[in-house]
């Protein structure tokens, strides 16, 4: 038995001809695809039909094909209100995964710290960024800044809870093993905890990149611009005074389209930083 | 036994434990190993073998007594040396780490040359017959293979003394077998001390120069036995009746324990 598997293990999986190659892609096309595109087409032609059969107006429920319309008259807006976020979100993003590993690298070098300082971060949490936002514009003032620490404040958490559980998750016995090879605290975090945190850190980056798209575009609707021009958020603001509903619309799915994005980037990112070794990194191997 | 001249290498020096929790796990344990011996502890589950051998590796404090290795405190010696090394029951591999930077990473914890400990490294390989699949990840080995990476890790430090807490347990039959010729090859070459828990009378008077038989509530040893069976030991000697005998020793103080634990 462990002759065998010593053999297999290890080999490259067998390439399959060209013929059988597209047949199976047309296959798995079926089987994964197929069934999501035509719940897709169906939906959007009951959205099409509908508010016509009702006779609703376009500003009440507007239908894809306002929806559409308004994006391509109003693209210069919506595409700079587009950039607007993403670098907005972006930057709190990288915030939340800068400051969130390395305050739990912190906390979790010394108990004591995190069993001091790791409450308050969790009753921290439990206030509403939504209600503390107004005391952030005071803080930073109305603009970018605001809604780049909203976005923080948003994002932050998810990155601190895993990765510290990740730190904390390593196996006694690896820790022992450690110690008998008298390795130094700073050696163990650095060969041991860390890697063994890897998935977990992984897992609250995803989690922080589409809150951090949240955040931004919470801090939109209560910083507003500050001088240059709004983001998504703010011109969803604008489209909802104006009742310019099927543009609102448009900014409402192009921030989903954001979030899914930037979700697939990270989760990409994941996937090739756990590379060789982690579970929920792996490919199906039966 | 391998020949060595004989030189106390590990001594238990009246050692209890008792845990916390009010556990009394270790109840005067008191003798001592000589260098180059392979010796087992067999005991049911729960007597305190693994408590006893984390003490000689220094994850364990005695309550009161003293160990020590080389005449040093365990602490001391890992401290200042790679002279202990432990095989845990699983097989405690980096999942992220390759086979080879598994078996570097002791010599990789004490700092010096990466070229020379993976030179190292693969010799250990070599002697465990894993040395083909050096750049493959645990996750691709079976149980026997992560079993032999584990003991090549604590091989390629050159232990003095191996600590071994049941290695074999959660393996299948055949593989174990192999893997227990391979052990004994590698102690008689490598001229070193083994100390390795078991619950297999069978496995223990295999391998073993002496077994320690223990029993539970409160851990104690009941006896200790040579086993003058000769090296190499071979897969034959299982059926000759000097085999049987030691084992019927070792059994019958398994029990005789056992039955002084019932009536205590
Ligand atoms: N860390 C611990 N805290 C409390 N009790 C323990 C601890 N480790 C072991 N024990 C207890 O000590 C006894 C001996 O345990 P152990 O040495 O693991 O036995 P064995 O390896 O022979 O099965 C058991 O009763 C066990 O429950
Ligand atoms: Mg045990």
């Amino acid at each position: 038995m462990s002759i065998s598997s010593a053999e297999t293990a290890g080999k490259a999986i067998v390439p399959i001809g060209g013929q059988a190659k597209k047949k199976q892609g047309w296959n798995r096309f079926k089987q994964y695809y197929l069934g999501p595109i035509i719940a897709f087409l169906l939906f959007m032609t009951l959205w099409e039909i509908v508010p016509t059969m009702f006779g609703l107006k376009h500003f009440i429920f507007p239908k894809p094909s306002d929806v559409y319309k308004a994006a391509i008259d109003d693209w210069s807006i919506l595409s700079a209100a587009i950039q607007i976020t993403v670098v907005e979100s972006l930057i709190g993003f990288a915030v939340s995964a800068v400051v969130g590993i390395l305050l739990s690298v912190l906390l979790a070098s010394s108990k004591i710290m995190e069993r001091s300082i790791y409450p308050y971060a969790i009753i921290l949490q439990t206030i509403p960024v939504v209600a503390v936002a107004p005391i952030v514009v005071i803080w930073f003032g109305a603009g970018y800044k605001s809604i780049v620490v909203i976005s923080f404040l948003i994002g932050f958490f998810p990155v601190i809870s895993n990765t510290l559980m990740g730190l904390n998750s390593v196996d006694k016995n690896m820790d022992e093993l450690f110690t008998l090879y008298n390795a130094s605290k700073w050696k163990k975090m650095l060969k041991l905890r860390i890697p063994a945190a890897m998935p977990y850190i992984m897992a609250g980056l995803k989690i922080s990149c589409t809150l951090s798209i949240v955040g931004a575009i919470v801090g939109e609707y209560v910083a507003g611009i500050g001088g240059g021009k709004g983001g998504l958020g703010y011109a969803i603001t604008v489209a909802a005074i104006q009742v310019k509903t099927p543009f609102l619309f448009a900014c409402g799915i192009a921030a989903a389209i954001l979030g899914i994005g930037f979700y697939l980037i990270v989760g990409t990112f994941a996937k090739w930083a756990l590379g060789s070794w982690h579970e929920s990194a792996m490919k199906v191997e039966r | 036994m391998a020949g060595t001249a004989e030189k106390r290498l590990v001594a238990f020096d009246h050692v209890s434990k008792m845990f916390s929790t009010g556990t009394l796990a270790l109840s005067d344990i008191h003798f001592t190993i000589q260098e180059g011996e392979f010796v087992s502890f067999l005991g049911p589950s729960g007597c305190g073998k693994s408590t006893a051998l984390r003490m000689v590796a220094g994850l364990a404090e005695p309550t009161t007594g003293l160990v020590t290795v080389n005449g040093k405190t365990p602490k001391q010696l890992v401290r200042e040396s790679n002279d202990i090394a432990f095989v845990f029951q699983d097989a405690n591999l980096l999942p992220w780490r390759t086979v080879l930077d598994n078996v570097v990473l002791p010599m990789e914890l004490r700092g010096g040359s990466r070229k020379e400990h993976k030179e190292t490294a693969l010799h250990a390989l070599e002697m465990v017959g894993l040395k083909d699949h050096m750049k493959a990840h645990p996750r691709q080995l079976s149980g026997g293979m992560k079993m032999r990476v584990s003991i090549a890790r604590a091989l390629a430090a050159k232990p003095k003394l191996l600590l071994m807490d049941e290695p074999f347990a959660a393996l299948d039959e055949i593989t174990r077998q192999s893997l227990q010729m391979e052990l004994l090859d590698i102690w008689q070459k490598e001229k070193m001390t083994v100390l390795f828990v078991t619950h297999n009378v069978y496995e223990a008077v295999f391998l073993s120069s002496k077994i320690v038989v223990m029993s539970a509530r409160p851990g104690r040893v009941s006896s200790i036995n040579d086993v003058d069976l000769p090296y190499p030991r071979e897969l034959g000697m299982r059926t000759t009746p000097k085999f049987s005998e030691y084992v019927d020793l070792a059994s019958g103080h398994l029990e005789h324990g056992a039955d002084r634990r019932g009536l205590g």
